[in-house]
């Protein structure tokens, strides 16, 4: 495990869901989406998204030097997109797992086929399309915001090249 | 832990696990920030690269209790529910300042920890140089951790 990689996981992990607390509750619409969560399923989708995020992250990173190579910064928004994408694919996978659970548990048996598992198998690529757009669009930006803070930290054009 | 009977747990043994988590969090990240602002007033030349060390540490913690901060931190609001202040109140005004410090702090620790780590390769050229970053640095950290948790204790006691 790297530093880098570390900070850069948890910080789009914590920054998308603080991002969106924070709009649902400038906008009163925060207390009546929680209070229909349970508190273990909240937990364990954040958990979720931090290990998929860390994941993806991961594999982005992989064979880069953000710290000591300019070139390797220039390459890593392309990466942020196409890992972002994973990232959604990858939670919404855990998402819809853990809700067709709940789904099937909560059915009579003789239902459990007709009226949870035939509908999930029409829904799934779509949304998987759709979790792909969203987790593409999200990396991106993510992607654009990193390398703001890249130059903020002082890793800017060719100076930093060589650092580590 | 008290169980309420079957194998429901009791949903205030779990908010107040959640708040114990939360506040064990940020004293590790504000309690980190202060130790390492402290190591880097008054170092040797030759302690430089210490001080660098325990920095590079404090950042691994750092992030993992970011995580459980933003973690706990939406648990401890759904414990609120319906019941959740709206952000038009003097508490939700407050709040809303708090979770924007919060992400205020999480966005600008970022570059903190990638010149911590970049220090870190190149700590032998300017020691000097790099602990006085170094303070101003975890200053800066330390002092956001300080208004965030005067936030808190206000939205909890005030």
């Amino acid at each position: 495990m790297k530093l880098v990689t570390w900070s850069l996981a948890t910080f789009h992990a914590t920054v998308f869901v603080l991002a969106i607390v924070l709009f649902a509750y400038s906008r009163d619409a925060l207390g009546g989406g929680l209070s229909g969560l349970n508190t273990f399923v909240g937990l364990g989708l954040f958990v979720a998204l931090w290990a998929t995020t860390y994941v993806t992250t991961a594999r982005a990173l992989e064979g880069l030097d953000l710290i000591g190579s300019a070139r390797d910064r220039r390459g890593y928004p392309r990466r942020a997109l196409r890992w972002g994408a994973a990232n959604g694919m990858s939670f919404l996978a855990i998402l819809g797992i853990v809700a067709l659970t709940a789904a099937v548990a909560n059915t009579r048996p003789d239902q459990v086929a007709s009226g949870i598992l035939f509908p999930a198998l029409f829904i799934a690529p779509i949304a998987l399309v759709a979790s792909a757009a969203v987790g593409a669009a999200v990396g991106a930006l993510f992607g654009i915001i990193d390398l703001g803070l890249f130059a903020l930290a002082g890793l800017t054009g060719e100076e930093a090249e060589g650092a580590l | 832990m008290r169980w309420t009977g079957g194998m429901e747990l009791d949903p205030n043994v779990l908010h107040v696990a959640i708040r114990w988590l939360h506040v064990a969090a940020m004293a590790t990240a504000f309690g980190g920030a202060v130790s390492v602002l402290a190591l880097s007033t008054r170092p040797g030349v030759d302690s430089a690269g210490a001080v660098v060390a325990v920095a590079i540490r404090y950042e691994w913690i750092f992030w993992a209790a970011a995580g459980v901060l933003a973690m706990t931190g939406i648990g401890n609001l759904a414990a609120f529910g319906a019941a959740l202040l709206g952000p038009a109140t003097d508490w939700g005004a407050t709040l809303l300042l708090k979770l924007g410090s919060v992400l205020a702090l999480v966005i600008l620790s970022l570059p903190r920890t990638l010149a911590v780590a970049r220090m870190s390769a190149s700590i032998g050229g300017n020691a000097h140089g790099s602990v006085t970053t170094l303070r101003n640095l975890y200053a800066a950290t330390t002092a956001a951790f300080a208004v965030i948790l005067a936030l808190a204790i206000w939205l909890a006691h005030g």
